[in-house]
C-alpha cells in the first residue's frame, strides 16, 4: 500500500507542479519563443543562432529594453522532428503566450510552423532554415526569412559553376525539404546558364544518415565529373568526414552549400575536405571591415569561440526585433510586421534590408574553395573568395511572388 | 458507457467527467483544449490497442502502423483527390482496417511472441515505405496544411468533433467487449485450447478483433488530422507503438478506461515536463519501472482491485 | 568469361564489401540480442541503449588516453567491459526478479530502461554529437576492385567479425557454462533441479549479450556520428535480424545480418532512393516463407 501512495504522490506532484508551471511574467516583457534543434548534430548551429541573438538581447536589456520592456525568450528543443517542432510551437503560442516565434534549423519544421503562424497571426522569424519555399511558394504575411534561402544559394552557386568545365553531374543529398530544394535550385539555374550539362543520377539518403560509405562508393564507381552534395545541418559534418575517409574528396570535385562556414570547417579541424567548393553568407574572417572585426571580437569575448554564419542570423533577428518594435511604437504584432517590411539594420557585413515584397532578408553571398590557411592552424578556411552583393543574385520580387499561390 | 465495473459511485464520477468534458471550452485556456483533444484521440488509440492486447491476449506490438496508415490514408485522400475531406475521414479508417486484415491474415498463423515479431517486421516495412517515398507521402516532412471542413476547423469545434467521435467509438468498443463476441474473445485469451475444443474458430475471432482494432486506430488517425491538420511519419514508428503499449500498461490493461488514463498521464507528462527540462523520458522510464514492479495491472486496475477485492478480469497466462 | 566479369564488376564488388563491413556491426549486436532472447526469453530493447553507451564510452575513454592509437585500443577493450558492468548491476537489481513474468512485461521493462538511459546519456555526455577519430594505422584506404578505395577501418571490421563469431561459438558450445546456458534455455527448471544456480547462469548470459552490444557500439564509433538517437534505428534492425535468423541462434544472427547488410548496400546500387527499403522487404519475404526464422531457434 505504501508503494502505491508513493507512486500516487509522485504522479500527482508532477502533474500538479506542471499544471501550474506556465511562466507568469506580466505584460512588462516582450516574449520570444524559439523552437530549434538543440540535440544531435545540428545543435552546434542552433546554439550559434541563439548566442548571436543573446548578444543583442543582452545589449538591449542593459539599455532598458525596447519601449521600456525587456526582452525575454524561451527555447524548445524539437530534436529535428517536424511533429515535435510543431507541437512545441503550439505550446509556445497557446500556453506561453509569446509575442514572436523564432526558429528553426529544420526546413520541414519551419514550413509546418509557418503554416501554424499564419493561422494564429503571429510573426515567425525563420532564422536558420533555408528552403526557398518559406518566403517563396509558401510565403505569407506572418513569416520572415532571415537566413539565405536555397533559391539565392542555388543561383549564386550555379553562376560560379557555369564558368567551370564540368559537364556530367551527380546529385546526392538528404531526402527532405532542404536537400531537394537546394539541389533543384542549383541544378535548374545551372541548366539555364549552361544547357549542355547532364544529370547522370540522383542519390537520396535519409536525414541524419550516419553511414555514407555505401552511397559514396556507388557514386565513385559511376565516375561523374562533379557532385552536388545537398546536405543539411544534420549531415554536413558526417558527410564531410566520410567523403574524406573514402577518398571521394580527392577524386571528384564537390559543391556543398555552407561547407565553407566555420560551423562545418571548425569541428572538422584538419580533417576538413580540401578542394570542395561552397557558398555561405558569412565568414568571420572576411571581409575584414571594422564592423566585422568588432563583432567577432565581442562574440569571442562572450563565448570563447569564433562565430559561425548562424550567429549572424540570430544577431540579425535581434536587431530586427529591436528596430521593428521601435519603429512600430507599440508591442503590436500587426504594427511590428508593417515596420519590418523594408526595414534596414546594421550588421557586421554592412547594412541589410528586409525586403518588403517577400519578407526575405537580403544577405550578401560568398563563394569560395576550402583550403588550408596560413593564419589558422586548427581548421581550414575558404579561399579565393568572391563576395556577391544581394542585388546581383537574388531572385526578383516578381519571380518570387509568382511562385505563391495566393 | 460509464465505468460499469466500478459500480454506482463510478457512474456519478463518470457523469461528472462527461459534463466537464463538454464544458471545457468555456473556461479552459486554448492550449489545454488542444491538449485534451490530443489526449482524447490518443486515448482512443490506446483503447483500440487494448482490444486485441488486454481482452484478446494478442501480442499487438506495432499498433501504431494502423494509426499512421489511417492518418496518411485520410491525408492523401484529402490532398491528392479533389474530393471532400469527409470522404477522406472515412477512407482513413477503412484503409487502416484493410491493412489490418492483410497483416492479420499473414501474422495470425503464428502465436505469442512470433506474432508480435512478424507484426513488427511488416509494420516496419510499411513505415519505411511511407518514410522514404518522398514524392508521394512527403517523406520526412510529412504532410501539413491539410484542409479540414470549415465546420470543424476552429479549435473549439475540432475539440467537440473529437470528443463526439471518441465517445461514440468508445461506446462501440464497449459494446463489442460486452457482447457474446467479446466474451468468446476473452475465453480464447484465457484458454485457446479449450475454446477450440468447443468449436470456436479461434483464428477467425482473432482476425476480426484485429480488423476492428485497426479500424478504430484509423479513426484516431483521422481525428489527429482534424486537430493538427498534419501527418508525420513518426506516427508509424515502432517506438510510438511501444509508447501506446505503455499507456495501456500504465492505466491498466484489464480495465476499459485504463488505456485512456494512461494516455492522459503520458501526454501530460510529455507536455509539461518538456516545459521544464529536456529530460522528460527519464521520469517516464522510472514511472514505468515502478508500475511494472508494483502495479502490474496498471493504476486503474489497482483501484479496481482495492474496491472490489479481486480483479474483475483475469491475468494473461503464458 | 565476360559474363563473370560483368557480374563481378568493381561496382558490385565494392558495394558487397561495404555491405559486409556493415554486417559485422549488425551481427555483433544482433548476436548479443539473440543470446538474451534465446536463453532468457527477454526481448531486450535496452540493447540499443547499450550500443549507444558503448559508442559514447569509446569516445570518453579514448579521449582520456590521449585520443591516438593507444586510446583507441584501450577504449575498445574497456568500453564493452564498462557496458557489461552496467548491465550486471541492472540485471541483479531489476531483471532477475522478473524472469517469471510474461514477455510483455520484460519487453516493457527493457523499454523503460532504454528511456531512462536515453536521458542519462544526454545528461552525462551532453547533446552534441561526438567524434571518435580513426586510429593512425587504419586511416586511409586500400585500393581494390578496379582502383576503388575501400577504407582500411572497414577492412579491420571485416577481420574482427569472424573472430567474434568464432569466440562466441566457442563460449556457447565448448565451455561448461555455455552448455549449461543452452540447457537452461530449453528447460530451466530441470537445470535448477540438478543443483545448478540458474540465476547466475542467466546473469552470465545477460552480461555477455550486453557486452556484445557495447562492443558493437565501440567498433562503430569511429565511422559514424556518435549521437543521441543512434539506439533507436539500430534496435529495430537488430530485432529484425534476430527474428529472421531464429531466436537464440548465433549463426542465424550472422545469416540475418548478412541478408540485412547486403540487401541494403545492393539496394542502394539498384535503386538509390529506396535502398534502405530493401532490407525490410527482405526480412518480410523471409518471414513469409519461414515464420520462425531461417535457422532453428532455441525455443
Amino acid at each position: 500500500m505504501k508503494k502505491v501512495i508513493y507512486l500516487f504522490v509522485f504522479m500527482v506532484g508532477f502533474l500538479g507542479v506542471s499544471l501550474f508551471s506556465s511562466s507568469s511574467y506580466g505584460a512588462n516583457t516582450i516574449k520570444i519563443g524559439i523552437v530549434d534543434t538543440y540535440s544531435g548534430p545540428p545543435a552546434t548551429m542552433s546554439q550559434d543562432v541563439l548566442d548571436g541573438f543573446k548578444m543583442v538581447v543582452n545589449e538591449i536589456n542593459a539599455k532598458g529594453g525596447i519601449l521600456g520592456k525587456k526582452i525575454e525568450f524561451v527555447t524548445r528543443d524539437e530534436k529535428f522532428k517536424p511533429d515535435v517542432g510543431l507541437a512545441m510551437a503550439k505550446e509556445l503560442v497557446l500556453k506561453e503566450n509569446v509575442d514572436i516565434l523564432m526558429g528553426t534549423i529544420s526546413s520541414s519544421t519551419a514550413l509546418a510552423v509557418s503554416d501554424f503562424a499564419r493561422k494564429e497571426k503571429i510573426p515567425f522569424l525563420v532564422t536558420n532554415s533555408r528552403t526557398e519555399k518559406i518566403t517563396g511558394e509558401k510565403g505569407h504575411r506572418y513569416v520572415f526569412g532571415i537566413a539565405e534561402n536555397t533559391a539565392m544559394a542555388g543561383r549564386a552557386a550555379a553562376f560560379a559553376l557555369s564558368k567551370k568545365p564540368f559537364m556530367k553531374y551527380w546529385i546526392a543529398g538528404d531526402d527532405y525539404e532542404y536537400g531537394h530544394s537546394i539541389a533543384e535550385n542549383v541544378w535548374n539555374n545551372l541548366k539555364a546558364l549552361k544547357p549542355g550539362v547532364q544529370l547522370m543520377e540522383q542519390t537520396w539518403w535519409k536525414v541524419g544518415e550516419s553511414d555514407f560509405t555505401p552511397y559514396i562508393t556507388q557514386i565513385m564507381s559511376a565516375k561523374p565529373d562533379f557532385l552536388i552534395a545537398a546536405t543539411g545541418g544534420a549531415t554536413m559534418v558526417t558527410f564531410a568526414k566520410a567523403a574524406k575517409a573514402t577518398g571521394l574528396v580527392a577524386r571528384i570535385p564537390i559543391y556543398q552549400h555552407t561547407v565553407i562556414d566555420y560551423g562545418v570547417l571548425g569541428p572538422l579541424g584538419a580533417d576538413g575536405p580540401e578542394g570542395v567548393y561552397g557558398t555561405a553568407p558569412y565568414l568571420f574572417y572576411y571581409p575584414e571591415t571594422p564592423a566585422n572585426k568588432a563583432y567577432v571580437n565581442e562574440f569571442r569575448k562572450t563565448y570563447g569561440r569564433y562565430p559561425q554564419m548562424f550567429a549572424l542570423f540570430g544577431y540579425s533577428a535581434g536587431r530586427l526585433i529591436e528596430k521593428g518594435f521601435q519603429k512600430a511604437g507599440a508591442v503590436d504584432k500587426e504594427k511590428f510586421i508593417n515596420a519590418l517590411e523594408g526595414l534596414v539594420i546594421d550588421s557586421p557585413v554592412g547594412k541589410l534590408q528586409m525586403r518588403a515584397c517577400d519578407h526575405q532578408l537580403q544577405l550578401p553571398m560568398m563563394f569560395g574553395v576550402v583550403k588550408k590557411s596560413p593564419k589558422f592552424k586548427d581548421f581550414l578556411v575558404a579561399s579565393d573568395i568572391v563576395m556577391v552583393p544581394s542585388k546581383d543574385y537574388m531572385p526578383t520580387c516578381e519571380e518570387v511572388l509568382k511562385t505563391r499561390k495566393n | 458507457m460509464s465505468k460499469s465495473t466500478l459500480g454506482g459511485k463510478g457512474r456519478i464520477v463518470g457523469g461528472a467527467v462527461l459534463i466537464l468534458l463538454f464544458l471545457f471550452p468555456l473556461f479552459l485556456p486554448r492550449f489545454y483544449i488542444y491538449l485534451v483533444s490530443i489526449i482524447l484521440l490518443t486515448g482512443l488509440l490506446a483503447t483500440s490497442l487494448n482490444l486485441p492486447l488486454g481482452y484478446g491476449g494478442i501480442f499487438q506490438f506495432h499498433h501504431a502502423v494502423f494509426y499512421g496508415v489511417g492518418a496518411y490514408g485520410a491525408a492523401l485522400m484529402i490532398t491528392k483527390s479533389g474530393l471532400s475531406p469527409w470522404i477522406g475521414f472515412v477512407v482513413g479508417p477503412l484503409t487502416a482496417a484493410f491493412l489490418s486484415l492483410i497483416m492479420g491474415f499473414i501474422c495470425i498463423r503464428l502465436s505469442k511472441l512470433y506474432f508480435g515479431m512478424l507484426q513488427i517486421s511488416l509494420g516496419s516495412l510499411v513505415w519505411i515505405i511511407v518514410y522514404r517515398w518522398y514524392s508521394f507521402t512527403g517523406g520526412d516532412n510529412g504532410i501539413h496544411g491539410i484542409p479540414v471542413p470549415d465546420v470543424i476547423s476552429s479549435q473549439n469545434s475540432a475539440y467537440y468533433f473529437t470528443l463526439l467521435v471518441t465517445l461514440v467509438s468508445l461506446w462501440a468498443l464497449h459494446k463489442i467487449i460486452n457482447s457474446p463476441f467479446g466474451s468468446t474473445l476473452q475465453g480464447i485469451r484465457d484458454n485457446p485450447v479449450r475454446s477450440a475444443m468447443i468449436g470456436i474458430n479461434v483464428k477467425l475471432h482473432q482476425l476480426v478483433v484485429l480488423v476492428i482494432a485497426g479500424f478504430f486506430a484509423g479513426v484516431a488517425g483521422s481525428l489527429f488530422i482534424v486537430v493538427d491538420t498534419a501527418v508525420f511519419p513518426d506516427m508509424l514508428f515502432w517506438i510510438f507503438s511501444l509508447e501506446v503499449l505503455i499507456m495501456c500498461l500504465l492505466g491498466g490493461w484489464f480495465t476499459f478506461l485504463g488505456p485512456m488514463l494512461g494516455a492522459a498521464i503520458i501526454i501530460c507528462m510529455r507536455t509539461f515536463v518538456s516545459g521544464f527540462t529536456d529530460y522528460w523520458t527519464l521520469p517516464l522510464g522510472i514511472l514505468m519501472i515502478l508500475v511494472i514492479f508494483f502495479l502490474p495491472n496498471g493504476i486503474l486496475g489497482y483501484i479496481e482491485e482495492k474496491l472490489h477485492g479481486t480483479l474483475v478480469e483475469q491475468t494473461v497466462k503464458e | 568469361m565476360d559474363l563473370i566479369y560483368a557480374i563481378l564488376s568493381p561496382k558490385l564488388m565494392s558495394q558487397i564489401f561495404v555491405g559486409l563491413s556493415r554486417t559485422v556491426i549488425l551481427f555483433i549486436v544482433a548476436s548479443g540480442l539473440s543470446l538474451i532472447l534465446g536463453v532468457l526469453r527477454i526481448p531486450n530493447i535496452w540493447h540499443g541503449s547499450l550500443y549507444m553507451v558503448g559508442a559514447f564510452m569509446m569516445f570518453t575513454i579514448s579521449g582520456a588516453f590521449g585520443g591516438g592509437s593507444v586510446g583507441f585500443w584501450m577504449a575498445l577493450i574497456l568500453a564493452p567491459l564498462g557496458v557489461a558492468f552496467v548491465s550486471l548491476i541492472a540485471e541483479r537489481s531489476f531483471f532477475q526478479h522478473l524472469y517469471e513474468r510474461e514477455h510483455i512485461m520484460l519487453l516493457l521493462l527493457t523499454f523503460a530502461f532504454s528511456l531512462v538511459f536515453g536521458d542519462l546519456v544526454k545528461m552525462v555526455w551532453g547533446m552534441e554529437y561526438k567524434s571518435v577519430p580513426v586510429p593512425q594505422i587504419f586511416q586511409g584506404s586500400v585500393h581494390l576492385f578496379g582502383g576503388l578505395p575501400f577504407p582500411l577501418y572497414n577492412v579491420f571490421l571485416l577481420a574482427i567479425g569472424p573472430i567474434v563469431a568464432v569466440a562466441l561459438w566457442l563460449i556457447v558450445n565448448k565451455t561448461k557454462i555455455g552448455k549449461i546456458s543452452r540447457a537452461a534455455a530449453v528447460d530451466r527448471e530441470m537445470v535448477g533441479a540438478v543443483g545448478i544456480n540458474v540465476s547466475w547462469v542467466f546473469a552470465f548470459v545477460f552480461i555477455i549479450g550486453c557486452l556484445l552490444a557495447g562492443l558493437g557500439g565501440a567498433l562503430v564509433a569511429p565511422t559514424v556520428n556518435v549521437s543521441l538517437g543512434m539506439d533507436q534505428t539500430l534496435i529495430m534492425e537488430a530485432f529484425l535480424i534476430v527474428i529472421i535468423g531464429g531466436l537464440g541462434n548465433i549463426w542465424g544472427a550472422l545469416l540475418g545480418a548478412l541478408i540485412f547488410g547486403l540487401a541494403q548496400s545492393l539496394g542502394i546500387l539498384i535503386w538509390p532512393q529506396f535502398g534502405i527499403v530493401f532490407p525490410y522487404a527482405a526480412v518480410t519475404i523471409v518471414l513469409l516463407l519461414r515464420p520462425t526464422g531461417l535457422l532453428k531457434s532455441t525455443w
